[in-house]
This record gives C-alpha cells, sequence and structure tokens, in this order.
C-alpha cells in the first residue's frame, strides 16, 4: 500500500483562487463553467494522480460535463469534488458516477441560494444605498460599492469552498437538510422585498405635470389630487404593473416596450 | 467634445474588463465593475470627468439596479449601456435623465454580443476536450485562458470603440436637432419610469421564494420611504430585525 496521498490547505486555496478568477472564463451554452471547474481542480488532481496518468485524464475528462452554478456559495462543491477525488486516489471505492451526481444535484440548488443573496438582496441595498452618493457626484460611491461586494462575496466563497472541502458530502447535506439555507433564503427575502419596496419608491420617480385649467382654478393633478389619495401612487402603480406582466411570463422586452410606450403617450397628452 | 481613437479603444477595454467571463478582476469584481455607476466612473477617467462620469452612470444604474443574471441568460447588458451611454453623455454634454434613456436600447444590443461569445466559445470547448484528454496542466490552463479572451476582447472592445468614435457626433448632431421637440421631455420621462422594470425583475424572483406574502413587504418599504422619508439604509436594518423578529415566532409556534 503506497503512502497516503493528500491535498494541503495551499492546494486548496490556490484551487479556489484559480476557480474565483477563471470560473467564467470560458462560459459558454453547451457546458457553461466546465472548463473552468477542470482549470481549478487539475494543479490538486495532477497532485493526487500524477500528471498525465490515466486516472488523470478520466478525472479531466468527467469533470468537463457540463456545469453551472453560483461561484461563491456553489464553490463548496468544488470542495467537495477535491475531498472526493482525494479519497478515490486513496484508493477508496468512490464511483465516478457519483461524484458527477454530488455535482449535479446541488448545483441547481445553491445556484439558486447564491443568486438570492447576492444578486437579490446585498447588491440592491448596496447599490440603493450608495447611488444616492452616487448621483450627486460622489465618487466615493463607487469605491464603497466595490468594498461591499468585495468583502461579502470573497469571504462567503472562501467559506463555501472550505466547507465543500472538510465538511464533505455529509457536512454539506446536513446543512441543507437542517434548514439553514432555508433559513437564510427565507431572511434574505424578506429584507429583499422591504428594501425593493423602498427603491421602488426612490429610484421610480414618474409623477404628473398635468395642470387643469377649472373655473375655480388651476389644479395641480399631483399635488392636489393624486398625493391626496395615496404618495407614489404613480411609482407603485408601474412597479406592480410591471411585476403582473412578468408573472404572465411576458417577454422581458415586449414589458420593456410597453413602459417606454407609456412614457411616450403620458407625456405626448400631457399627463407627465 | 473631440475624443481621440486611444480614448475610445480604452472605453472598449473598460466594457471587456466588466464583462461576464473576462477573469481579470475575479468573478467577484469583475461583476461588480460590471454596473453602470462603476463603468461611469471608469469611462469618466478616461475622458476626463470622473465627476460626470459618476453621476451619469449611477443615474443609468438606476434602471438596472436589482438585475438578476441566472444561468447565463443575460435580460440586458447594463455593463454595455453604463460603458457606451456615459460616454455618449459625456461628448454629447446631455443631461443624465436623457443618457438613461440612450442607454436601453444600447443595452438590448448587448445582449447579442453575449450570444456571440456564449456561442462562440463552444467551438473552444470542443478543441479543449482534446487538450484535457492529455492530462497536461499546463495545457489545460492555457486553453482555459487564452483563445476565449482573445475572442472575447476582439468581440467587446471593437464595436464600443467604433461605437464611441463615430457614434459621438451622430448623437450630438441629433439632440441638438431635438432640442424644442417633446422628444427629450419623452426621454426624460421613459428614464423615471424604467427603474420600475428592474426592480420587478428582481421581486418577481422573491416572490417565486416566498409567496405573495412578499407583497406586503414591499409595500411596507414603499410606504417608509414616501412617508416617512426614511434612508434606505434604515429601511433595510428594520427589515434585517423584522426577519428575525419573525423567527423567533416561528419557534414559539
Amino acid at each position: 500500500m503506497s503512502e497516503k496521498k493528500s491535498l494541503t490547505k495551499k492546494d486548496l486555496v490556490k484551487s479556489y483562487l484559480i476557480w474565483t478568477f477563471f470560473s467564467h472564463c470560458m462560459y459558454n451554452y453547451e457546458r457553461m463553467q466546465a472548463p473552468g471547474v477542470v482549470h481549478a481542480i487539475a494543479p490538486s488532481l495532477a497532485k493526487l494522480y500524477g500528471e498525465h496518468t490515466e486516472e488523470m485524464k478520466d478525472a479531466c475528462k468527467r469533470h468537463m460535463e457540463f456545469f453551472n452554478t453560483e461561484p461563491n456559495i456553489g464553490g463548496c462543491i468544488i470542495g467537495m469534488t477535491l475531498a472526493l477525488e482525494e479519497q478515490k486516489a486513496n484508493g477508496e471505492n468512490i464511483d465516478p458516477e457519483m461524484i458527477s451526481s454530488v455535482k449535479t444535484g446541488l448545483m441547481g440548488p445553491l445556484a439558486g441560494v447564491g443568486d438570492t443573496i447576492w444578486q437579490g438582496t446585498l447588491s440592491p441595498i448596496a447599490l440603493g444605498i450608495i447611488l444616492g452618493m452616487a448621483q450627486e457626484g460622489n465618487l466615493f460611491a463607487p469605491v464603497l460599492y466595490l468594498i461591499i461586494i468585495g468583502v461579502v462575496l470573497y469571504g462567503l466563497g472562501y467559506w463555501s469552498f472550505m466547507k465543500g472541502y472538510y465538511g464533505g458530502r455529509e457536512g454539506i447535506t446536513k446543512i441543507i437538510s437542517g434548514g439553514l439555507i432555508n433559513a437564510v433564503t427565507e431572511k434574505a427575502t424578506v429584507v429583499g422585498a422591504t428594501v425593493l419596496g423602498g427603491l421602488a419608491a426612490s429610484y421610480v420617480t414618474v409623477s404628473s405635470g398635468m395642470v387643469l385649467h377649472l373655473s375655480s382654478g388651476d389644479l395641480n393633478v399631483q399635488t392636489s389630487v393624486l398625493d391626496s389619495i395615496f404618495k407614489g401612487m404613480l411609482p407603485l402603480g408601474i412597479t406592480l404593473l410591471t411585476v403582473g406582466l412578468l408573472k404572465k411570463k411576458m417577454n422581458v422586452n415586449v414589458i420593456l416596450c410597453i413602459l417606454i410606450a407609456i412614457g411616450i403617450v403620458g407625456t405626448l397628452i400631457g399627463f407627465f | 467634445m473631440h475624443i481621440s481613437i486611444l480614448q475610445a479603444i480604452l472605453i472598449g477595454l473598460v466594457y471587456y474588463l466588466g464583462a461576464n467571463g473576462t477573469p481579470w478582476f475575479t468573478v467577484n469584481l469583475g461583476w461588480a465593475f460590471r454596473r453602470p455607476l462603476l463603468q461611469g466612473v471608469a469611462v469618466g477617467i478616461i475622458l476626463g470627468d470622473p465627476v460626470k462620469g459618476c453621476i451619469v452612470g449611477a443615474a443609468i444604474n438606476a434602471t438596472y439596479l436589482a438585475q438578476i443574471t441566472a444561468g447565463g441568460a443575460q435580460t440586458m447588458d447594463e455593463g454595455l449601456a453604463g460603458c457606451v451611454g456615459t460616454a455618449l453623455a459625456i461628448i454629447s454634454g446631455t443631461s443624465a435623465q436623457v443618457a438613461v434613456s440612450l442607454a436601453v436600447p444600447i443595452s438590448l444590443l448587448g445582449n447579442l454580443v453575449w450570444m456571440i461569445y456564449m456561442t462562440g466559445d463552444i467551438a473552444i470547448v470542443h478543441a479543449m476536450d482534446k487538450v484535457v484528454n492529455t492530462g497536461d496542466v499546463k495545457k489545460i490552463v492555457l486553453w482555459n485562458i487564452i483563445p476565449s479572451q482573445i475572442f472575447k476582447m476582439i468581440l467587446y472592445v471593437t464595436p464600443v470603440a467604433i461605437a464611441v468614435f463615430s457614434g459621438a457626433d451622430v448623437i450630438t448632431g441629433m439632440l441638438d436637432s431635438l432640442k424644442g421637440t417633446p422628444v427629450i421631455d419623452c426621454l426624460t420621462t421613459i428614464g423615471t419610469i424604467l427603474p420600475a422594470l428592474g426592480i420587478a425583475m428582481n421581486f418577481k424572483a422573491i416572490l417565486s421564494n416566498t409567496g405573495n406574502r412578499a407583497y406586503l413587504y414591499f409595500l411596507l418599504g414603499f410606504v417608509l420611504y414616501t412617508y416617512m422619508n426614511l434612508p434606505l439604509l434604515v429601511i433595510g436594518l428594520l427589515a434585517v430585525i423584522m426577519a428575525f423578529l419573525q423567527k423567533s415566532e416561528a419557534i414559539a409556534e
């Protein structure tokens, strides 16, 4: 029996860094992030199986299959893959099919969680807060955005990657079935929905400029009529209309045209 | 304002560096750099007016405030909108609101670039399959990076450089001739409506997670801003508190 082959922390960090830099480097419709996966784990595989060996070739080949996830939260899949390959290289009975099914089974759910937390909640909140600063020409705003995104995502990505390797398949399955993911997603959506409401109120600024000349005097439609019913009626109405159209599975480009048409017609008849 | 060929190419590079799939700033900061705010600042620096770049970029960014690109599907190319929109606004000296309306059709054209890229890479993947079968680490690394990045750089830099170099005069002339017509008013109004689209798209993604309860939170956030004028940071904080209070309720049950 040969000596136990194992990956060091340095190998893992290297793999994480490659993944963070190059995961989408050759993004494509056929296999999505697969080349990125092979790139990220190839140096570690070479250490486990030896470069140019049959095992190495097989391993590379099986990771060239379709793979697509959110790269930070989904980073644990790469960590886990390395743990499984390490066990396999040490002669444990691990079926290559099993490695593939672990990857394909986790990539969807983790992408869903990752996208909700990052693109769905974190970034709109950060942007919502700093765009006001930025619109006044404050150059600290873009720097602040980079810092927020950087700190959170590198932290999350590194944590997830290492968790995947050290926790292994059992660890990750435990997190998923333990309801932690669901709890986090639920909280993120509560925060996301509330903040989106605030964002709609502050960034959808459409208002009526119409003034009716009545015998009793001028009537400003926005301030005397709409505001007295509900402030922000027009922005809220337009945003909810858009949500409704999206729920009807209408094409985004069609909705865009509808919104543009509303703007043009409204302006031409003098309503906006 | 006149723009040199070098500036046009640099602006093309700004778009390339923020594109999905460029490795140089890592997937995280590359993604952040794709926000029109960041694109606007970078373009502003190249054209010598970072503050205006920041203002215009922020205005364009409001439309794409809550953009989600999941599963490699891109609905609108906000990087292109931010980059070209800001460049045209600075060169032609137009307002941020008008730049917003100019930027939207540009972002739709960006989808074409994206599709060419995602399809073109398939050919490289097939070539890489052979490389992978040799099990050679160095070759794998090179094949993952070099061919697709060369392809991408040409694909992303060329149209942007040409558009900002030759398009600026066209846009300036067009805007001048439109002065006094309702077109500018229409463009300005559209700019106040379009942020609704990005917000609605993001909200719809949330709806599929939590169901219709999300409407209540949305309304709450809306009212907190319109009637109480709370800053967004405070609204976010209140939302976090609510989210945690809700959990303790669930445990009590």
